[in-house]
């Protein structure tokens, strides 16, 4: 970067591992790996908050009548806040922020990120962030607009205090973090790989990367755009989305879902990455048709452009337009399916040890396939209309979203938990943590099909007694969920204050990233000597990099 | 200082240019969200998505008048903060398709100030948008009513022939033509127009205070 930054840099190789302390080694870091372990722990904050905010929901919602939310726009708030921390301030920040910094160096073997200084921004811009959209929750009422934001809801005219103009400045906050850390991201993997290290031979979590990161500066422009004009609409008298200066609310449903189609693949292509290393690694086979793989990535990321109106099929589109996106949406099936069979077929005849990340990689498998069918469901146009807005579609995305893409953070934190903190988890207590938190999602999201086929709507706090039984059930799955997530907190602080000492690799020969061949926990600078990736290993070529010595 | 290695240099140069071109397709993107706002209304104008009605100077002269008669619904609608009445004179008028027609809705001021209002309008089913034209309407301009006014507000319109051939508009016998008033954020025409119209009692509003706002 600068002068000063490269001087740094050599000054650091004559005092190895030395590294600022304090307040000061946080703050003011520019190391990819403590901005890593800071976007890990803003997530986990959020985590706390968001899943609270949806313990209550399903507090509420287990048994009919109102129970202890009489104010049904505090439900609102509920909904809207579990959205946007889930979605923008754990799942981002884990699978991106986190993950991302800290192993997108790691695996292709150079010292930092490339604009180590702009990382820094990319984080504190998504704290602040993280801080507005906390005050919105305390400014008069809260925005109960839900995580889509929907004028005329989001105007002045239903949410006439400053709360949602704080939610709006808050996603700018994220966004403005994302374009930037994406920015650093594109720039690192194109620039900076070691040498040998082609394309074609990064690894997969590395491709997701990349195409997360375009991805990412693709669409959130157009939700900051989209954001910017609500703004303006709610405060200066503008008519984007206003029917009375000549705008419509249905152009703002376009703006959003044209970034938020491409979200949902922005939280779930990293995930892809995670288990795919994962697979590989506790199977002991390389990945099954590794560029298939990737490519199936990239294509899931070009079409997730072009499919944004079936989330909109009940606006009164003609024939034609929903003939085009529902058979645009269920291409998308097709790489996927690649993916899918290429993880069944890289653990086929594979030496499998079914330690905790694997265990999650399998179960992430499982539940993106229940999500997936759900999500062709839904693709229909006609069956769209009965299911819109409903818990069918509840059920859907977080089999998808939520569950499949948090079952990608445990795996990766299970997996990478060595290398980041440089001790081992317990390996009895990962196993019960997963098949607690397997079963708890389970019973909390698969009875919300039925409730959806049966017309149960979204967003509402009451429910006629007919919905009564599965939300019971559902409800239980939520306590059961919640003691895996408790327990996932107590393995992780377990982990990191009595762990056993973790080698530089615990996981054996399938560990063939170049991430493991660095001591565990990964020291303050690593790869300062550029690793040399060979072409050929046993006769072998060698698409992900080996375990260089 | 310590002097660079030339393989760091270029590596540094690449990174700005890599940068660089990531940076432009960010401001690309968001000059693109802004864009997509005229971009949308002139798309909707253009293909009577959203049911965006067309506008047409007259009944083209080669128009053939056919056998097929469409029931054309009429509905009216005032938004919350605007103190008038608005209904519809006649519910319903069959037309042939190709046929001019003429319908008439009734606004009344319910409020106790003059008050400039603007209709915005489309039909249902959406698919039939397309075919149908407004040659003159009240909601091409702005309305102004004084207090406890009432009046009639005439829309002319017919339905292209062309419909005939959609196969997507085969089962059509009904359109609903919506319009639903607002009041106007740019009161300012109140002073002017009343000025204009102080002995056209009951008629059709002047067509001199047209706005930008047509289709």
């Amino acid at each position: 970067m600068s002068d000063t930054a490269t001087a740094a840099t050599h000054d650091d190789h004559a005092h190895h591992d030395h590294k600022p302390t304090g307040w000061k080694r946080w703050v003011y870091s520019t190391n990819h790996k403590d901005i890593g372990t800071m976007y890990i722990t803003l997530a986990v904050i959020s985590a706390i908050l968001g899943m609270g905010a949806s313990m209550a929901i399903r507090l509420e919602l287990a048994v009919p009548g109102i129970q202890f939310i009489t104010d049904t726009q505090f439900y609102n708030v509920l909904v809207t806040a579990h959205g946007f921390l889930m979605v923008f301030f754990v799942v981002m920040p884990t699978l991106i922020g986190g993950f991302g910094n800290w192993f997108i160096p790691l695996m292709i073997g150079t010292p930092d990120m490339a604009f180590p200084r702009m990382n820094n921004i990319s984080f504190w811009l998504l704290a602040g962030g993280f801080i507005l959209l906390v005050l919105s929750g305390f400014v008069q009422g809260g925005a109960g607009t839900g995580w889509t934001v929907y004028p005329p809801l989001s105007n002045a005219d239903y949410h006439p205090t400053p709360a949602v103009d704080f939610a709006i400045l808050s996603l700018h906050l994220a966004g403005a973090s994302s374009i930037l850390g994406a920015i650093n991201f594109i720039t690192t993997i194109i620039n900076m790989r070691a040498p040998g290290m082609t394309f074609h031979r990064m690894p997969l979590f590395i491709w997701a990367s990349l195409i997360t990161a375009f991805l990412l500066l693709l669409a959130i422009p157009v939700l900051a755009g989209a954001l910017t004009m609500l703004l303006t609409d709610r405060n200066f008298g503008t008519t984007f989305f206003d029917p009375s200066g000549g705008g419509d609310p249905i152009f703002w449903q376009h703006l959003f879902w044209f970034f938020g189609h491409p979200e949902v693949y922005i939280m779930i292509v990293p995930a892809f990455g995670v288990v795919s290393q994962v697979v590989s690694t506790f199977s002991k086979k390389p990945i099954f048709g590794y560029l298939g793989m990737a490519y199936a990535m990239a294509s899931i990321g070009v079409v997730g452009f072009v499919v944004w109106a079936h989330h909109m099929f009940t606006v009164g589109f003609n024939v034609e337009t929903r003939i085009y996106f529902v058979l645009a949406t269920m291409v998308i099936a097709v790489p996927t399916g690649i993916k899918i069979f290429s993880w069944l077929a890289t653990m086929w005849g594979g030496s499998i040890e079914f330690k905790t990340p694997m265990l999650y990689a399998m179960g992430f498998i499982f539940l993106f396939v229940v999500g997936g069918v759900t999500g062709i469901t839904l693709a229909n146009a006609g069956v769209d209309i009965a299911f819109h807005d409903t818990y069918f579609v509840i059920a859907h995305f977080h089999y998808v979203l939520s569950i499949a893409t948090i079952y990608g953070i445990f795996c990766g934190m299970f997996y990478w938990l060595p290398k980041m903190c440089g001790n081992m988890y317990d390996e009895t207590l990962g196993q019960w943590q997963f098949w607690i938190t397997f079963i708890g999602v389970n019973v909390l999201f698969f009875p919300q099909h039925f409730l959806g086929m049966a017309g149960m709507p979204r967003r509402i706090p009451d429910y006629p007694d007919a919905y009564a039984g599965w939300n019971l059930v559902s409800s239980i799955g939520g306590a059961i969920s919640l003691v895996g997530a408790l327990l996932f907190l107590y393995i992780l602080w377990k982990t990191i204050v009595s762990g056993e000492k973790a080698p530089a690799n615990p996981w054996g020969e399938g560990a063939t990233t170049l991430e493991w061949t660095v001591d565990s926990p990964a020291p303050f600078h690593t790869h300062e000597q550029i690793p040399e990736i060979p072409e050929e290993e046993h006769g072998e070529k060698v698409y992900v990099s080996p375990g260089a010595k | 200082m310590i002097k660079k290695t030339t393989f760091q240099q270029k590596i540094n140069y690449q990174k700005r240019g890599t940068a660089l071109v990531l940076f432009s397709l960010v401001a690309g993107m968001v000059g693109l969200a802004f864009a997509s706002e005229p971009l949308y209304r002139i798309f909707c104008q253009v293909t009577g998505y959203a049911g965006t009605t067309q506008v047409a100077a007259s009944v083209p002269k080669s128009n053939e008048v056919l056998k097929r008669i469409v029931a054309v619904r009429f509905d009216a609608n005032v938004n919350s903060k605007m103190p008038w009445s608005f209904r519809p004179v006649q519910r319903e008028i069959k037309v042939r398709l190709g046929e001019q027609a003429l319908a008439y809705f009734e606004a009344t001021n319910d409020s106790d100030q003059p008050l400039v209002g603007t209709a915005s309008f489309n039909v249902t089913p959406y698919k039939a948008a397309i075919h149908f034209n407004k040659i003159d309407c009240f909601c091409f301009t702005q309305q102004v009513l004084k207090p406890g006014q009432t009046m009639k507000m005439p829309v002319t319109f017919f339905i292209d022939p062309e419909l005939a051939k959609d196969s997507g508009v085969d089962d059509l016998r009904t359109i609903t033509l919506s319009y639903t008033f607002f009041q106007d954020d740019d009161q300012s025409a109140v002073e002017k127009l009343a000025a204009k119209r102080i002995d056209a009692k009951d008629g059709v509003n002047s067509k001199k205070a047209v706005t930008s706002r047509n289709g």
